[in-house]
């Protein structure tokens, strides 16, 4: 409790260094301390008066009490008065413990253990409806004056949305010394708003000015109200005004909109990227249809989610086939140690796919590579034992994996939001992009994968042990679905079913790329994530942006039957 | 193993499969529901066979499509649910005011705010034109999307690749409330069909004896098909498109007609589905639906007619017992059974019956040949 006030008073302390104009000499405790003791109640408000402006965060429980009848005057055996809050639980005799208003810390009895005093032994401070008129005008105003520049935006947002002229004074006080740029813009754009209410044409034509040049997106409404209100009063020249500014606003809102689906296009985009470019490897590679392609995606989820655990309070888990539960231990890590868990879980999470898809390698797939249609079906066999097995082990509710800090937050840029995680995500999918292309181009296993995928037989013959590249390859396609699960960890749910909200769209970007083409697989990821986020935006319905991208892709496949990019060959088949 | 040419070499000669299936058609068209009216096989037993015998219906349509003319289609549950609501459609008109709401509109359409009914929903009153639809939507929908598919030649895993798309795009759409097709709820709680209460034995027994009389005409037709010249250039397309193609065969053609074939027998099938299990919901149109009709045909035998059949019957029906029994098991028993049959059995269980006769006929051949 004493570190809380202590805590408070420094905060009111900072207020005051901020430059609070009024409360010079005494902290805002000492001046309610002052209000109360004052006899006259004129003098009250006098005293109170001097509160305005001020941010400081006691002023409203303690102004509060006042008014609730919970602010006393206690008569101090010394025989001096001392106004006094109580506070806590009543204990049997009804006494509470008293704190003082001056100071804030509790009132030590000449024991010297904190005092008790109980509410019907005191006389309440007195209050008038002239007083409670004052306090009001002092608590209006007291979040205008807060240190915490963001919640002063929001108070100031909000009397400037409420249109009062009566705050008009107040708005155009703290103008004047106001530092903060973003608080600064919103002062300009409440003053603007109240004033539209102006009887006076030349202020309210001003005003209008101002709000064009700030179109800011919450002033549309206001103006549309203006706009309505000068037409009805037949006034031409502030319903020009008005108009110019409403679309100074509307222009404004579509480059908003326009800048946020291209940023929120392109991160669903990413996200497709990351989860089809192992696919890409292994259909678009290798002919083989890996329909457990999404149960790769979970592996990769469900490590980050182990991995987490183990950074933090350690899990439970249940060995499929018995009854047994096994508890992993934790960590107990803290603070940025743990948030080090997703930067350990990226590589685990590739590891752990690779190794599971290079085991469904050689006990399922290698004896299908001249059965695609097969593949298909084994693998959804696979795909369902998988499901099951997640559900057995980690339960069949979805499981809660946290962000770290530094992907949790966004950044504002006029008015369009960018999220961290979705600004990871394209740079991430940027990454794995240009390393899955050195790895194919540049490495001794990329020339050993590109010759063998080609011509399987051929490469055979020159010595290549296919069996091995195939497995490599089938590794690697693997492991990116387990990357793009850890990624996906970060932005969805994790669940023993999750991968199948992601195994349609994925094929279709392969399909639409252009099978055996990484770079076909890149241009339709971030084509189809950019059209089913305008689609989204045009239709206002998520649904049916998703229908009719996939009834498109149909479309499209009518066109170029091959996908973007055709890898040509003289056989027919 | 590529499955036979003609499908005959399961059942032996054309007369053992004549009396074979004739056998069985009579146990299951009369001898079934006459131990049904007489109390010694449950109502409960015999709505269970009538949805059995409905997924064998889809999974011929899967065969005729797949076994018989090598297109994997991953979008047939998409035309048996479509069959199945417009069959409910009519059904949830056949309430009348006994919903909840005792309003004359289907009880979601109140919930939606609706006091009348939409437009479309109207013919939906009578009978033979929900009967119409039944064949009609389905129908439409595949040759449309089966005239883009083939004439742009989307074959093997694009066209997998794409009906799955379209049956998952379809499942999101019916989904959506404003869809006005009672979204994730689907259609449920009908009260009448034909005029007589849908819950009553009787009636359930008739729609059993309908259903098992379709898939009859439906094996008999399909058999027929595959014998006749039609056939015979539906199973070369499957082995040879190019050839069948250079022979002068418009094979697009025959893949179109094929396909909205497939689609009508599931149609069928889901209509009658619908009355025996009493709901339809965006839940059957989803890709696994499609995905899990393709497991029976390939467990019970593709590129034959009885294969489906015992696929659906047997996987279902081991479904329901292992569902209680092993509840968490059951999809590990089905994924593991399912990639054994596609690793070491790609002609399915009734392949197994050619391979032990050929197993004894090997063993008698060299004893023949001593003396």
């Amino acid at each position: 409790m004493n570190f809380f006030y202590s805590a408070l008073r420094l905060l009111a302390f900072t207020a005051l260094a901020l430059g609070s104009a009024l409360a010079a000499a005494d902290t805002a405790r000492q001046t309610i301390a002052r209000a109360a003791l004052a006899e006259a109640p004129a003098q009250r408000i006098e005293i109170i008066t001097l509160l305005i402006g001020s941010g400081d965060e006691s002023i409203a429980p303690l102004l509060n009490a006042w008014k609730e009848d919970a602010l006393f005057l206690y008569s101090a055996p010394a025989g001096s008065k001392i106004p006094v809050q109580l506070s806590g639980d009543k204990d049997e005799q009804g006494a509470q413990a008293a704190t003082s208003v001056d100071t804030g810390q509790p009132i030590l009895a000449p024991t010297g253990r904190p005092l008790r005093l109980i509410a019907a032994d005191l006389t309440a401070v007195e209050h008038n409806g002239a007083l409670r008129r004052a306090m009001k005008a002092v608590l209006d105003l007291l979040d205008l004056s807060t240190a915490n520049v963001e919640k002063r935006v929001r108070a100031i947002q909000t009397i400037g949305s409420s249109q009062n002229v009566e705050k008009l004074p107040a708005l155009q006080a703290r103008a004047k010394i106001e530092t903060a740029p973003a608080a600064q813009l919103a002062l300009r754009e409440a003053i603007a708003l109240i004033q539209l209410k102006s009887p006076d044409t030349p202020t309210k034509l001003a005003a209008l000015k101002e709000l064009e040049t700030l179109h800011t997106i919450a002033s549309a409404d206001p103006l549309k109200a203006a706009l309505k209100e000068a037409e009805t009063a037949n006034h031409p020249s502030v319903a020009n005004a008005a108009r110019a500014a409403l679309n100074a606003v509307d222009s404004h809102l579509m480059t908003v909109n326009f800048f946020g689906t291209l940023f929120r296009g392109l991160s669903l985009g990413s996200v497709l990227l990351v989860v089809a470019l192992g696919l890409a490897i292994t259909f678009g590679l290798m002919g083989v249809i890996n329909m457990a392609h999404g149960e790769m995606i979970a592996v990769g989820a469900y490590t980050t989610y182990v991995v987490q655990n183990l950074f933090g309070e350690g899990m439970d888990l249940m060995i499929p086939f018995t009854r047994i539960g096994v508890h992993l231990p934790g960590a107990h890590l803290t603070g940025w140690v743990y948030q080090t868990y997703f930067i350990v879980a990226i590589p685990l999470s590739f590891l752990a796919a690779a190794v599971v898809g290079i085991g469904l390698e050689r006990s399922v797939i290698r004896f299908l590579y001249r059965r695609p249609l097969e593949s298909l079906l084994a693998t959804w066999g696979v795909s369902l034992v998988l499901q099951q097995l997640f559900k057995l082990t980690f339960g069949s509710n979805n499981v809660q994996v946290s962000s770290p800090s530094y992907l949790s937050g966004n950044w504002t840029y006029q008015d369009i939001i960018f999220g961290w995680n979705r600004v990871f995500v394209i740079g991430f999918a940027a990454f794995i992009v240009v390393g899955v292309w050195l790895v194919l181009t540049k490495t001794p296993l990329g020339l050993l994968i590109r010759a063998v995928m080609q011509n399987r037989s051929m490469a055979s013959c020159m010595g290549i042990r296919t069996e091995r590249v195939n497995m490599l390859t089938f590794g690697l396609g693997s492991g990116l679905a387990g990357l793009a699960g850890a990624f996906l960890s970060q932005i969805g749910n994790v669940g023993p079913s999750m991968g199948q909200n992601y195994i349609v769209d994925c094929f279709m970007t392969v399909v639409v790329g252009g099978v055996g083409n990484i770079a076909g697989t890149v241009i339709s990821a971030l084509g189809i994530g950019l059209a089913d986020q305008s689609l989204q935006q045009i239709l206002l319905n998520p649904v049916l942006g998703k229908i009719l991208v996939l009834v498109s892709i149909i479309l499209f496949l009518q066109w170029r039957p091959a996908g973007i990019f055709v890898t040509r060959s003289r056989s027919l088949d | 193993m590529t499955p036979s040419a003609t499908g005959r070499s399961y059942l032996g000669s054309r007369r053992t499969e004549f009396i074979v299936v004739g056998l069985i058609a009579f146990f299951l068209i009369v001898v079934f529901p006459l131990l049904n009216a007489f109390g010694i096989v449950s109502n409960f037993t015999i709505t269970l066979w009538g949805k059995y015998l409905c997924y064998a219906l889809l999974a011929i349509s899967v065969d005729l499509l797949w076994g018989y003319t090598g297109l994997l289609s991953l979008g047939q549950a998409l035309f048996f649910s479509l069959g199945g609501y417009m069959m409910g459609m009519h059904l949830m008109r056949m309430i009348g005011d006994l919903g909840q709401y005792h309003k004359p509109i289907p009880d979601f359409l109140v919930f939606l705010g609706w006091s009348e009914l939409p437009t479309f929903w109207k013919p939906f009153s009578s009978f033979p034109f929900a009967l119409t639809m039944v064949l009609l939507v389905p129908g439409l929908l595949a040759l449309v999307f089966g005239f883009l598919a083939f004439r742009s030649r989307i074959k093997g895993v694009y066209f997998s690749i794409l009906t799955q798309a379209l049956t998952y795009g379809a499942s999101l759409m019916f989904f959506r409330n404003d869809m006005l097709m009672g979204g994730n709820n689907g259609f449920t709680d009908y009260k009448f069909i034909l005029g007589y209460d849908i819950r009553d034995a009787a009636t359930q027994r008739a729609l059993y004896i309908t259903t098992a009389v379709m898939l009859l005409l439906v094996y008999t037709g399909c058999r027929w098909l595959s014998g006749t010249k039609f056939g015979l250039v539906q199973q070369a397309i499957r082995d040879g498109e190019n050839r069948a193609l250079f022979s002068g065969y418009a094979t697009a053609h025959f893949k179109l007609f094929v396909f909205v074939l497939a689609a009508l027998i599931a149609s069928i099938g889901g209509c009658l589905f619908v009355p025996q299990a009493g709901i339809i919901n965006p839940e059957e149109m989803k890709p696994e639906k499609s995905l899990e009709a393709v497991v029976w045909v390939a467990v019970g035998g593709r590129g034959t007619l009885v294969g489906p059949i015992v696929g659906a019957i047997g996987i279902n029906a081991l479904k329901s017992w292992a569902t209680r029994a092993f509840p968490d098991y059951w999809l590990i028993i089905l994924g593991v059974l399912f990639i054994i049959v596609v690793l070491f059995l790609p002609g399915g269980v009734v392949s197994l019956a050619g391979k032990v006769r050929r197993l004894f006929s090997a063993k008698t051949a060299p004893d023949s040949a001593k003396p």
